[in-house]
């Protein structure tokens, strides 16, 4: 039983390092937005995500990993060969603030509920 | 993996744009020397960027086919401008040659400011991923709070 309300924070706790390694992706983007033939790198980790779930079997969401991936495509705006778009690098930084923030957030109100539950609701 | 490494790269990210302008500063400084310790006009700077990898952990990720997220970005040199002196007509100047004409350097203050412009934003970008960094970790601490 308490293994199922401790569940959701385990996927949680994924999600909130798959964050900080996007995190980690976009300040190095933005670190080399002067690099020539730098290629911007971004974290595979959501998709990942939504699919073991369609398979319904909370096993397999253990073995998800987020993964740094290298976008190869090119900026036709550049002649230098980066492909970094600092207006959606800063874009990107500021959704996954966001993001991050808001699983910080469901994590305390899943750990106030279990709170909630062994003072017995007083 | 953690939020100091985002920082270490935002940091460098700081240096390196730094770096930059130091030069940009150099290069408008000297926009008049016409003699310099080596005796020619003062040529022009720049700086090469590369990505910072090599640390254990990228190592190890590229070993087993992975990718890392690297460490930031580093200058690897400084370069001096090769491109062709401008000649200017001044016969009362020191450094003039026998025809009256006066090697100056090879700066073009219009491609400095510009230069100038592009390594300030860059500076801020990595500013703002510090600071995103920062509120992330300060976040990070009300877990179970």
């Amino acid at each position: 039983m308490i293994q199922g309300l401790y569940g959701k924070s385990n996927i949680m706790e994924k999600a909130l390092n798959a964050s900080i390694a996007r995190n980690d992706a976009i300040s190095q983007n933005i670190a080399n937005v002067d690099t020539p033939n730098y290629k911007r790198k971004d974290v595979a980790f959501e998709q990942y995500f939504a699919d073991s779930l369609n398979r319904a079997n909370m096993n397999d969401v253990d073995d998800i990993q987020p993964t740094i991936i290298e976008d190869k495509s090119d900026n036709k705006m550049r002649i230098d060969g980066n492909n970094v778009d600092i207006d959606s690098e800063m874009s990107y930084l500021a959704k996954n603030t966001i993001k991050y923030n808001a699983l910080v957030q469901l994590i305390n109100s899943n750990f106030s509920r279990i709170k909630n539950v062994i003072r017995e609701g007083k | 993996m953690g939020f100091f490494s985002s920082l270490d790269i935002g940091a460098s990210g700081l240096t390196a744009q730094r770096v930059r302008m130091d030069i940009i500063s150099q290069n408008i400084a000297n926009v008049n020397t016409t003699r310099t310790e080596d005796g020619t006009p003062y040529r022009r700077k720049d700086v090469l960027f590369e990505e910072r990898t090599g640390s254990f952990s990228d190592v190890l990720a590229a070993a087993s086919d992975k990718l890392s997220n690297g460490q930031g970005v580093r200058v690897t040199k400084i370069v001096e401008d090769t491109s062709e002196f401008k000649k200017v007509y001044d016969p009362g100047h020191p450094d003039a040659d026998e025809d009256g004409y006066v090697n100056m350097p090879n700066v073009d203050v219009v491609t400095e400011m510009v230069n100038m412009i592009s390594a300030s934003r860059s500076y801020e970008a990595n500013v703002t991923s510090i600071n995103a960094t920062k509120s992330m970790a300060m976040k990070a601490l009300e877990i179970g709070k």
